[in-house]
């Protein structure tokens, strides 16, 4: 490998161990590459109309819009109206609360674009609601944790959007119907962890509604239900772009929340809007940067001498396959999610195009992948928020957490080795070929 | 001190920009979709201007975000180190940041917000100057600059700073 990969490499791990913000560690370790190849005020310049063109994308857009509803609909009423549904799907068995908050956290990720929203949203109501019915504290942070990120898979889905973005412009509309099964696969995974513990433990059974009560939930969560019809059956459909879809998702959800849950008043509005400014800015930020390093990433040829090196690893692809999953696991393990599609999508893409890998199984695959870090110490965002609301700490959580990575980590298996999992779904409606 | 008080004065104004901002992009994709579909008549600036909104809204609230310490970072080394070696290597990726914000930001945006006043680049649809696009790009890295340097006069207890709560009751 090029002189240049390591001056990339080198600045890029020591700016990061020194908790240089993500963002600036990657427009600086960019510049010095660039350095190589160009004096220092094309260098500047170059890197300055990067930050400024990356940001300047209609379907960029779909993030802000999609951060605002979550953060409306976390607060507004309509998280505990999808719990009072799965209750009545669910609570009655044995362990029913357990079963109650993944089902609730998958909900709200098919309504909401954000894993942490979810933890905060959901794990704010269930997790008290279990300690309470006698659950062991340190189990229900960890399943909370562990659903909350099938929403990052289960669109509309921000992650997926910025995947998009980083691959070069992957169908958005092929990446959220391809993350359906595997979100819900994940899900499923992990009921049957908590039925395990729940036999074990014998956990107490929850409330059984009659039935007119149960009607009453059901009816009760259609509004907020109805929300996944108009967002993703209008992005499907082609009727509106993710964009629109966006603005349409905080629109309604205002008109549920503000209007008829009146669960926030108008003079919340500006915190709520600066929240998601903020948590946008982050993004944005990062996105600007990596928007500059892989334009410096293709001018020096990087992708491809990757490629070259990875390829003389293995002949067989599935060893590959493997291989990048566990440099993955463990990026994940120090890495926020966001900063690492971003880096690694440009430069592992070209790989999997010549393993025959379509982008949108390798989208799916890495998302999957990444949400294992999310909530593996010591570096987790949704691991520190659901910690914070579980009132433990990361190391008491570690121990019933790892039946429940066991469970993600067999789904991460079955998504990379069968691509029908993801590929199947946008198929069947014509996004894919 | 004076310096800290003239800077979170400028963030406090930054913070009503922001949410200005904010409900404005909202108000635009929101206004398109009605005129696609109630009025079948596009309007042709909207979308052009939701994404100029966005550039600045992600410009400036990043300067924000820095103010109050949410960009994302890997602090799991610094952590474990002695109080006094992580206040000193803070105090170097507040350095990093400065040269960042200033030669990126300040310099590099400047050049190109000089380019596009000089070659009259307009934008197609709203056939405004690029120069104000540009222009969040030096005005973010300003802002970043004073904050990096509030940061450094203020974390004297060399400890790793928890996110402060943004004042609710000033907004």
């Amino acid at each position: 490998m090029d002189l240049t990969i390591w001056i990339l490499l080198i600045s890029f791990i020591i700016l990061l161990l020194i908790n240089t913000p993500i963002a600036i560690a990657i427009a600086i370790s960019t510049i010095l590459t660039m350095l190589f190849s160009m004096d220092s005020i094309a260098a500047l310049t170059t890197v300055a109309q990067r930050i400024a063109t990356g940001l300047d994308s209609f379907a960029l857009l779909a993030i802000p819009f999609f951060i605002l509803s979550g953060y409306l609909m976390g607060q507004g009423g309509i998280a505990r109206r999808l719990i009072n549904f799965a209750m009545v799907l669910v609570g009655r068995f044995s362990g029913g609360l357990a079963f109650v908050n993944v089902i609730a956290c998958a909900l709200f990720g098919s309504i909401s674009g954000s894993a942490v929203a979810a933890t905060s949203a959901i794990g704010g109501f269930m997790i008290p609601a279990m300690n309470k019915e006698g659950y062991d504290k340190n189990f229900n942070t960890a399943v909370t944790v562990t659903a909350s990120t099938t929403g990052m898979l289960i669109p509309p889905s921000n992650i997926l959007i910025i995947y998009s973005l980083a691959s070069g412009g992957v169908s958005i509309a092929a990446l959220f119907m391809a993350g359906y099964l595997p979100g819900m696969l994940v899900a499923l995974g992990l009921l049957v962890m908590c039925a395990f513990y729940a036999k074990r433990n014998n956990l107490p059974k929850g409330l059984k509604y009659s039935f007119s009560e149960g009607v009453h939930h059901l009816v009760a969560a259609i509004p907020s239900l109805f929300l996944i019809i108009v967002v993703i059956g209008g992005i499907i459909g082609g009727f509106f772009t993710p964009t629109e879809a966006g603005a349409i998702a905080v629109l309604y959800a205002l008109l549920l929340s503000v209007g008829v849950y009146r669960e926030i008043s108008f003079a919340d509005l500006p915190t709520i809007l600066l929240k998601s400014v903020q948590t946008t800015a982050i993004v944005m930020l990062l996105i600007g940067a990596s928007a500059a390093m892989s334009w410096m990433l293709s001018f020096e040829f990087i992708p491809q001498q990757f490629t070259q090196f990875i390829l003389t690893l293995s002949e067989n692809p599935l060893i590959i396959l493997l291989l990048i999953n566990i440099m993955l696991l463990v990026v994940g393990t120090f890495m926020d999610m966001t900063p690492a599609v971003l880096i690694f999508t440009p430069i592992l893409m070209p790989v999997m195009a010549e393993m025959g890998v379509s982008p949108v199984h390798f989208g799916i695959m890495m998302i999957l992948n990444l949400s294992i870090g999310l909530c593996t110490p010591p570096v987790g965002s949704v691991l520190f928020v659901g910690c914070s609301i579980g009132k433990t700490s990361i190391g008491q959580v570690t121990k019933p957490l790892l039946p429940l990575y066991a469970a993600m980590f067999i789904c991460l298996l079955l998504v990379t080795f069968v691509p029908q999992i993801s590929e199947w779904l946008p198929r069947v409606v014509g996004l894919i070929e | 001190m004076a310096y800290c008080k003239i800077v979170g004065a400028l963030d406090n104004a930054l913070q009503k920009l922001l949410i200005v901002l904010m409900a404005l992009l909202l108000l635009d994709v929101t206004w398109q979709v009605l005129t696609r579909f109630l009025l079948t008549n596009p309007s042709s600036f909207t979308e052009e201007l939701a994404r100029f909104l966005l550039i600045w809204i992600g410009l400036l609230g990043s300067a924000h975000a820095y103010r109050h310490k949410m960009h994302l970072g890997v602090d799991i080394v610094v952590k474990s180190l002695s109080p006094k070696v992580s206040g000193f290597i803070a105090k170097i990726v507040q350095l990093i940041t400065i040269a960042f914000s200033a030669s990126v930001l300040v310099y590099g945006g400047t050049k190109l917000l000089l380019l596009a006043v000089y070659l009259e680049q307009k934008s197609p649809a709203m056939q405004l100057n690029m120069g104000i696009v540009y222009f969040a790009l030096p005005l973010s890295g300003i802002l970043l600059v004073l904050f990096a340097i509030e940061h450094m006069l203020t974390d004297t207890r060399f400890e790793n700073n928890e996110i402060p709560v943004l004042d609710e009751e000033k907004l």
